[in-house]
C-alpha cells in the first residue's frame, strides 16, 4: 500500500533522514518508534508532502507522491495528525471537523463521517459549539484524529498522539486508535511510549538518528535485548 | 449652533473613518492570513481610484455602478501581482517573508506611481458625477449623498466578507489557514490558491475604497503613500485578526481626527500618529485584537 523507498531528506544544509525505506501493507498498524529527534516527525511529514525528499521515492497504491503537494496526497487517501496537534483554535469544534472534510469526495461524504467520529469520541459531539482552543490537552487530541479521519482516509498517519496526556487517556485513545484500524484503515504510529506502540501494533520500525536502526513483528521487537535496554528500561 | 457643529463634525469623521476602516479590512485580512505586510496597499487603492475615474471619463458610467467592475478589475490585478511577485514568499519562515514582502511593496509603490503618471498624468483628478456635491439636511446636519453611499457600500462590503468566512467553506479554509497553515495544508486546502483569492480579495476591496476617494477627495499618483499609513494605524489599534474590530477602528480614527481639526488645525495629521504609539505602548495587541 504505501512503500518510502530509502528517502534523504534535509532541513536546508541539515541532513535528517538517511535513506530510510519502510512498507505499510492494507490494512496493518505499523508503528515508528524512538528517540526524541531521531526523525519519526520527519518520515511522516515527508510521506504527507509537507518536505520533498532529496533522494528516494514514496509510493502509494502506485502512485508517486514525493513530488505532490500535501493537498493532492490528502485526496489520494493520506492523512496525518500533527504532534502538537495542530487544531485550528479560535474555531469551534465542529468547524475543526468541517475543514478536516475539505476534499470534495469527503465533502460529499461528511454527514457519515461526522457520525463515525461522534461515534468514536461522544465527549466532541457534546462540546461541538465550543473554541478548540479551550479544550483539554486530551480533547485536543481526540480532535486532531477526528479531524484527520474526516479527509476518510485509507492510511491514517498518527504523530504521537500520547505526548503530553495522564496515562488513563492515552489508554482510551489508544483503544479508540484499535478500533480506526480494525473498521479497515491502515494506520503508521510515530510513538516514543514504546511499550503502549509494541501492544498495539502488528510491526514496528525503530528509528535512530535518521535511520532505520532495526525492524521487525512487535511482539518479538518487545522481547528483543536492545529494545529492552534503550526503550522499555527493563534490560 | 454648538450642537450642531458637533454632530456635524461627528457625522464627517464617521465619512472619513468608513474608508479608513474599509481600507484597512483589506490590510488586515491579507497580513493575518499571509503575514504579508503589503506596503502596496494604498498603491492599489490609487489604481482603483484610476479605474473608476477612466470608466466614468471615457464611458460617463456612474461610479457607483462601475464598482463591481472596479473589484473584479482589481481582485485580477491583486491575484496577479501575488502570482508574480509574493508568491516566492510563501516557503519562507514567518519573519523573512516579512522583510521581503516589505521589499516587494517597497517596489510596487516605486512602480504603480510611476506608471499612474505615464497614463494619467499628474493632475489632480476627481470623478464628479451631477450629485456629488447635493446633500440630505437632518435636524441641521448635512448629510452628503456621496460619502453615505461610501458608507453603506463600505457597511455592505465587511457585511460580505463576515459571511464569506464565517459562513462558506471557502472562508473556514482562510481562517484555517491564518490559525496553522500546517495544518490547512493536512486538511487538504490548497494554502496557496487560499492565498492568492485572499490577497486579490485585499486589493479588491483596497480598489473599492480608492473609488470613493476619487468621488469625495481626489486622486492622483502619490496618494497611495498616505492611505497606506493611515491603514496602518487603524490595523495597529484594531489588532490583527477582527474584521468588524478593522473597520470600528477606522471610525475612530476618523472621528477622532475630524474633532481634533477643530482644536488642532494642521497638526490634526499627527494625532493619528499620537494613537499609534499610545497603542504601541500601553495595548500592543490593539483594541479588539486576540493575545
Amino acid at each position: 500500500m504505501l512503500e518510502v523507498n530509502s528517502i534523504d531528506v534535509y532541513y536546508g544544509d541539515f541532513q535528517a533522514l538517511w535513506a530510510v525505506s519502510l512498507k505499510v501493507y492494507e490494512g496493518e498498524l505499523v508503528s515508528l518508534i524512538g528517540a526524541n529527534c531521531a526523525g519519526k516527525s520527519t518520515i511522516v511529514e515527508t510521506i504527507s508532502g509537507l518536505l520533498i525528499p532529496a533522494a528516494g521515492s514514496v509510493i502509494f497504491n502506485g502512485v508517486r507522491l514525493d513530488k505532490e503537494p500535501t493537498h493532492h496526497i490528502v485526496k489520494l487517501g493520506i492523512s496525518l495528525s500533527p504532534q502538537e496537534r495542530g487544531i485550528f483554535p479560535a474555531m469551534s469544534i465542529l468547524e475543526n471537523l468541517e475543514v478536516g472534510a475539505f476534499t470534495p469526495k469527503s465533502r460529499n461524504l461528511r454527514n457519515d463521517s461526522f457520525k463515525l467520529v461522534y461515534e468514536l469520541f461522544p465527549i466532541l459531539k457534546s462540546r461541538k459549539k465550543q473554541a478548540a482552543g479551550t479544550l483539554s490537552g486530551g480533547e485536543q487530541q481526540m480532535l486532531a484524529i477526528g479531524r484527520a479521519l474526516m479527509s476518510k482516509p485509507k492510511l491514517l498517519m498518527l504523530d504521537e498522539p500520547s505526548m503530553g496526556l495522564a496515562p488513563l487517556i492515552v489508554t482510551a485513545i489508544f483503544e479508540v486508535i484499535q478500533q480506526i484500524n480494525e473498521s479497515g484503515v491502515s494506520i503508521l504510529l510515530v510513538e516514543q511510549n514504546v511499550p503502549a506502540a509494541l501492544g498495539l501494533a502488528s510491526r514496528a520500525y525503530i528509528v535512530e538518528n535518521g535511520r532505520i536502526g532495526g525492524q521487525g513483528d512487535a511482539k518479538s521487537l518487545l522481547d528483543d535485548e536492545k529494545v529492552k535496554d534503550a526503550y522499555l528500561g527493563t534490560g | 449652533m454648538t450642537v450642531e457643529l458637533v454632530a456635524q463634525t461627528i457625522v464627517n469623521g464617521i465619512h472619513v473613518g468608513a474608508l479608513y476602516g474599509l481600507v484597512a479590512v483589506g490590510l488586515s485580512l491579507i497580513f493575518g492570513v499571509m503575514k504579508i505586510l503589503n506596503i502596496a496597499h494604498g498603491e492599489f487603492l490609487m489604481v482603483g481610484g484610476y479605474v473608476a475615474f477612466w470608466v466614468f471619463d471615457l464611458y460617463d458610467t456612474d461610479p457607483f455602478l462601475s464598482l463591481p467592475l472596479v473589484a473584479i478589475a482589481m481582485f485580477l490585478l491583486g491575484a496577479g501581482s501575488y502570482k508574480l511577485l509574493f508568491s516566492g514568499l510563501a516557503k519562507f519562515h514567518e519573519e523573512s517573508k516579512m522583510e521581503n514582502s516589505l521589499l516587494v511593496g517597497f517596489g510596487l509603490f516605486l512602480v504603480f506611481p510611476q506608471i499612474t503618471r505615464m497614463l494619467w498624468t499628474t493632475d489632480e483628478r476627481a470623478i464628479t458625477p451631477a450629485y456629488s456635491g447635493g446633500s440630505l439636511p437632518i435636524l441641521g446636519v448635512r448629510l452628503a449623498y456621496v460619502p453615505l453611499g461610501a458608507l453603506l457600500v463600505a457597511l455592505v462590503v465587511i457585511l460580505a466578507l463576515h459571511l464569506l468566512l464565517t459562513k462558506t467553506y471557502f472562508g473556514k479554509s482562510v481562517r484555517a489557514t491564518t490559525q496553522n497553515w500546517k495544518s490547512a495544508k493536512l486538511a487538504g486546502i490548497n494554502v496557496e490558491r487560499t492565498y492568492l483569492i485572499t490577497f486579490g480579495l485585499g486589493v479588491a476591496i483596497a480598489g473599492v475604497a480608492g473609488v470613493f476617494v476619487g468621488l469625495i477627495h481626489a486622486i492622483n499618483p502619490d496618494i497611495g503613500i498616505g492611505w497606506t499609513l493611515k491603514a496602518l494605524i487603524v490595523v495597529v489599534l484594531a489588532g490583527i485578526g477582527s474584521i468588524g474590530g478593522a473597520f470600528f477602528a477606522g471610525l475612530i480614527l476618523g472621528v477622532v481626527e475630524a474633532v481634533g481639526a477643530i482644536f488642532m488645525g494642521p497638526y490634526t495629521v499627527a494625532l493619528g500618529l499620537v494613537i499609534f504609539l499610545l497603542i504601541m505602548i500601553f495595548r500592543p495587541r490593539g483594541l479588539f485584537g486576540k493575545a
